[in-house]
Parts: C-alpha cells; structure tokens; sequence
C-alpha cells in the first residue's frame, strides 16, 4: 500500500512502470490473501449455514423457548419457586421466555451443538475427503485453521441468539411484555431489558468460545467427525459434573464451564460484569491452549484424505 | 524433524505463560510503601476515628465450620427456613452500598436469584427474587440516625469488628501482625489472642484499612483448622458516594409485599418482629463463665423452638439473625428442613444431644435445656450440672 501512496504517477502508470514491481508485487499478494483468506471465510460460513444439518440445530434451538411458551400459556400458573428460574415470571412478561430459554439450554443443547459443529469442522473435511484439496489451494493451513474456528465461533453466537430472539418474539406473541423485574427487585423498560437479553446471549457466545476451541483440537485428532463431535459433547458434560463435586472445590474455577450459568449477573442491578470479565478471560485461556494445541496436531499431521 | 516439534513450540508456551501470569498474579503484591509501625492501641483508635460513611463494594464471605453444606437445588432449598442456617454453612457473595447512616442496599447475590435489603431514611425494604416476595417496615422515626438499625445479612466488616472490639478485655491478646492486602488496598492486621486455653476460637484477625481506618475483614480461626472457620471481607472497594438510585426501592409488580409491624421500643426490634408471640416466650438466656469460655443458657421451653438454636455468639450473631428473611417465623420451623438437618447434624451424648461446630457446641439437654458456648462439649456438661 505504501508504495502506491508514494508515487503520484500511480492512476497513470498503475502496475505498468517498472520501478513499482517490486514493491507492488507483495502488497498485491498480501492484498490478494487477504481477500482469499476472506472468499475462504466467506465460503465457510456459506457452506455452514447453508447445511441441512446447521439449520436443524438452530431449530432445535429455537423449539425450547416455542416449547416453554406454549407449555407455560396451556397450563395454569406457575407457582414462584418451582421449575427453572424465571419460569414463574413468563405469565408477568413475555420477555422472561427468553431468559428461561436460555437457562434451560446452557447444560446440554448449546454445548451439544457448539460441540457437532466445533467437532466437525476439519474432521468433517478429512472425513469426505476434501481436505487434501483444501490445502493444495495456496491457503495455508494456519489460516484454514482460523477460517474453520471462525466458522465454529459463527455458529456459537447464532446459536444462543436464536434462542434469545426467538424466545423474545414467541413471549410477545403469547404473553404481555413490559416493564421487566430483574433480580435485585428493580424494574427496567422493555427496550433495555432486550439489550440485556442480548448481552446474556453475548455472554453464552464467550461461554462457547472454549468449547469450540476444545471442538477444533480435537477435530484436528481423528478424521471421524463423529468421534471428535461426542468427544467434545463428552468434554462438556464431564467439566459441569466436576463443577457439581464439592470434594473438586479448588479445580472449579478452572473448568471451562464453570461461569456458564453466571449470566443472571447481567440481570442484576447494578449490573456486575465480574462474572462477565472473570468469564471471558477463562474463556481466552482455553481458546489460546487449545489453538495452540491445534496448530501443532494440524501443521505436523500428515493429511492422507 | 526438529522444525516438527518447532511446531508443538505453542502448545507448550502457551499453557507455561497462562501458569507463570496465575503464578505471579497470585502472589502477595509487595510493592509499595509499608505502613508506617502502629500499636495494637493506634489501630484500634483508627477504626474508632474512620469517617468512611460511604461506599460500595463487594463482600465475600466464607464459613467451614463443619456444618454439612446445603443442597442448592431440588425440594426445599433455599427455603424461608434454612435460610439463615445456609448463610452459615457456604460462601457467600454480596454487594453492598452505604451512603450515610441512614442509606444503605446490601444484595446477596445467589445463583439465579438475589436477596436484597435497602434502606432508605426510615423505609426499610426487603427483597427476595427467589419467590418474588418484598417485605416493607417503617422504621421510627426516633431510628433514623442509629447504628444498630442498619440492615445486614452477610455482616459488615464493620460491625463484626465493632463487636469484637466491645468484647475486648483481659482475656485477649491484642497485636497487630504483618500488613495484609484487602481488596487491593494496604491493611493493618489486628490478631486478637484468645488467653484461655479452652476456647475453639484460635484467633480473630481483624484488617483494618491503611489509609482510612475502615475494618476491610474479618477472619476468625477454629483451634486444629487450618482454613479460617470465618471469614468476611471485602474484595473490591471503592470510598465514593453510590449512585442514589441505588437506595430508591420500590417492590416490583407482582410481587407479593409483606407489612413488617415494627414495635416502636428499642428493646423489643431484637426479636424476630413477625413472631409478638415468641418474643413474650423467650426468657432471657444466662451466661456462665467469662470472656472467651462464656457459656450461655437457653432455659427450658425455648427448645421446641429450633429456629433459637443457631449458635449464638458474638462472632456468628449477625450471620444467624438474618434479617432478610423476615417470614422465618421461629415457630415453624418445627416441621422444616432447619429441624431435619439439626436432627442430622445432632449427635447422641450423655444428658442430652450435640451440635458441634469447629468454632461452637450447641448442648441440647434432655430437659430442654440449651446450652452453648465456643468450648469443649466437657464445660458445656459441667455449666449443665452447675445448677
């Protein structure tokens, strides 16, 4: 770029002029993998959102607050205290859905579907086989590798946003909404308990990143999608059963699930962004070992499929 | 080969940096300037002279007192009846905003819910979002400047250490031990001593803020424990007025508000004010011995009444009268999880059963009796057959 800028004869004389060649042929190939590193990326995202498979899960996703909803709309009031949290707030405000949504799906659905879709991501390749052909393109394997965990951190923000909006829709549609009680007792307006919605599905989507990242490395171990998908899923439900053994007490605040459920600090008031800050920087920990676990598997395998 | 493990290179650096950050961050921050030299006198004198009426911070408050902890989750938990019995046995966060004398919010934060108690003037509000539920009480208008009246579940540092200090006597060992950092500030650290032997506490250490003078802590040692049995203290502090919005409560709609009647005498705001009938009940309790091997006794009568078993000392008064759970009606707890898990935590001794804790012994005599006192279960027997 620098070298364009320092010659006014550019717009006349673009590549012709002899003395541009040799600065101008990096910056062109830097200017033309970058736009390839962004065709990859945009190609991954397409062809992941355009899976059949993709499309289930966030269907998936999006049944649990339809399905909370109706449930609650069908049946008589919820007593306070009983079920889930928030549940007996749903008749009062059609918002809470989303909330309740939420909680329900952090244990299981959402790291199931982070884990299918992290798991997949170069296994799936190896698997069909088109993953030699990945990387006979000039793309290099660092970069696949970011592009794919880009690709899986794409999916962990829908995924708890589907939820978030959907369960914000389908409570408007059957319940009233208004002004939102959070938890220390104060009230909010419609218009900022839906920023804090959306913070809480932002909060999931960090919660998620350390799973992916768990999800790409072990992607990179096997060339059995399925095997690295339900290793993952494993991973995550064996981290939440250590979180729940007392006798453990000085591992948990290690364990990548262990602020999963801390998003009710977004609903506190004032809003307490430790959880938020403690969560995050875990959640960058894990990201950084498993990246880094990832880049050495994947840069010394030998692809064979 | 050797550019092939170049490439695990990262996967070796990363996890060694993230340690050598964890290690580092976790060690005893040095830096700084050491508090000029004081005497147990001085530091004590600061904490009678601080001035800091407002702030906000973070507590964290943690008990091992070898109460087996309470099921967060399935039937029961978290119930108006365990409450205070589960503010002793697990940690414990809390917010808490003073602004004045007369303003205060401390909210305890639990997981997917809170427990709020505001103060504002004379309006004094409670708050559970477990069960959307809001008590209100006018406090008289004669209570607006007292101390005692301020509203808290986890216990200030403050008050902790104003008790403890009121205690002081011969009994006790006063120093002041090596400064300690609280909440990222410089802090005096009164170690109180018990004298006698016979007593479960092993020490109180009390830290006081460098600069201002404010209790910044409290941690109280179990004899033969290596981990304090208590503690309190703050982990974040700032010395600022809160937003006023903060002490502006108004329950939310559909919650369900409760009238606290508050009897306008001072003596009788100490009882449980949701039970007139308990407070004409109770008798006043006799104590034993002195300082530290004080042993007190519930006369008969007041056993059917587990909710008056919390062990009442000095250290654990605030923790045990809970506050915030004004609908904890003494006399129900007969049938409830409080009288379940005291019958399991009870054990069989002669004469009667025993609730042992690391820092207290509750005595449950076969006539009703109670006896408790931070000493050995053998002087609770022997302050029993004194009479």
């Amino acid at each position: 770029m620098s070298s364009e800028k320092s010659s006014p004869s550019v717009i006349s004389g673009a590549g012709v002029s002899p003395g541009h060649t040799p600065g101008g042929a990096p910056a062109a190939e830097t200017v033309r993998r970058g736009g390839q590193s962004r065709g990859l990326l945009a190609s991954e995202l397409g062809v992941l959102f355009r899976r059949r498979r993709t499309w289930a899960m966030l269907c998936a996703l999006a049944a649990i607050p339809i399905l909370i909803a109706v449930a609650v709309r069908v049946s008589s009031a919820v007593p306070p205290g009983r079920g889930p949290a928030f549940l007996d707030r749903i008749t009062q405000n059609g918002l809470f859905v989303g909330v309740t949504a939420m909680l329900v799906s952090v244990p299981l659905f959402l790291p199931l579907t982070v884990g299918v879709v992290a798991g997949d991501t170069v296994a799936g390749e190896a698997g069909q086989g088109t993953l030699r052909y990945l990387l006979v393109a000039p793309a290099g394997r660092v970069r696949l590798l970011l592009v794919k965990y880009a690709g899986a951190v794409a999916f962990a923000v829908a995924a708890p946003l589907v939820v978030a909006l959907v369960g914000a829709a389908i409570g408007a549609a059957l319940f009233p909404v208004g002004p939102v009680t959070l938890l220390s007792g104060d009230s909010i307006g419609a218009s900022e308990a839906m920023l804090r919605l959306l913070l809480i599905a932002a909060y999931l989507a960090v919660s998620l990143m350390g799973l992916s990242a768990i999800g790409l490395f072990m992607s990179t171990l096997t060339d059995v999608p399925v095997g690295a998908m339900a290793s993952t899923v494993v991973l995550a439900v064996v981290s939440q059963v250590l979180d729940a053994l007392p006798q453990l007490e000085w591992l948990h605040p290690w364990l990548f699930s262990h602020y999963w459920l801390d998003f009710a600090d977004l609903l506190r008031q004032p809003v307490a962004w430790d959880s938020f800050l403690t969560n995050s920087l875990l959640q960058g920990g894990y990201v950084a070992v498993f990246g880094a676990l990832a880049y050495g598997r994947f840069i010394t395998k030998d692809v064979l499929s | 080969m050797t550019r092939r493990w170049l490439r695990w290179m990262p996967a070796v650096a990363v996890p060694a940096v993230i340690a050598a950050g964890v290690l580092s961050g976790s060690l005893p921050a040095s830096a700084g300037d050491p508090l000029p030299e004081k005497t147990p006198q001085q530091v004590l004198l600061m904490i009678a002279q601080h001035g800091e009426k407002s702030l906000s911070g973070t507590l964290e408050q943690s008990s091992e007192i070898g109460l087996p902890e309470l099921p967060k989750t399935g039937p029961g938990a978290g119930s108006a009846e365990t409450a205070w019995l589960e503010l002793l046995t697990g940690p414990h966060t809390a917010r808490v905003y003073l602004d004045g004398p007369g303003k205060a919010r401390v909210q305890i934060m639990d997981r997917m819910a809170e427990r709020n108690a505001v103060r504002n003037g004379d309006e004094l509000w409670f708050y559970n979002s477990k069960d959307n539920t809001a008590a209100h009480a006018q406090l008289p208008a004669d209570a607006a400047g007292r101390h005692e009246a301020r509203p808290g579940a986890v216990a200030t540092p403050e008050d902790l250490a104003d008790k403890l200090l009121a205690k002081l006597d011969a009994s006790t060992e006063v120093t002041v031990g090596p400064d300690v950092q609280v909440a990222g500030r410089a802090a005096y650290n009164l170690v109180l001593t018990p004298a006698s032997e016979v007593t479960l506490v092993d020490s109180v250490a009390i830290a006081v803020d460098g600069a201002s003078g404010l209790p910044l802590g409290v941690e109280v040692k179990a004899r033969g424990q290596a981990e304090p049995a208590f503690s309190v203290a703050f982990t974040a502090l700032t010395l600022e007025t809160p937003d006023s919005a903060i002490f502006n409560f108004t329950p939310p709609p559909g919650a369900t508000v409760k009238e606290i009647p508050l009897p306008a005498h001072h003596e009788k705001a100490a009882v449980p004010p949701s039970d007139p009938a308990a407070a004409k009940t109770a008798k006043r309790p006799t104590v034993t011995g002195t300082g530290w091997e004080s042993v007190l006794e519930f006369p008969a009568g007041t056993a059917a009444l587990p909710g008056q078993i919390p062990p009442q000392t000095e250290v654990q008064d605030p923790a045990a009268a809970n506050p915030l759970q004004p609908d904890s009606s003494v006399a129900a707890g007969t049938s409830s999880g409080a009288a379940a898990l005291l019958e399991q935590a009870a054990v069989a001794v002669p004469g009667g059963r025993l609730v042992s804790t690391s820092l207290v012994n509750v005595l449950i005599l076969d006539d009703g009796r109670i006896l408790a006192g931070s000493v050995p279960l053998e002087r609770l027997q022997a302050a029993a057959t004194q009479r």
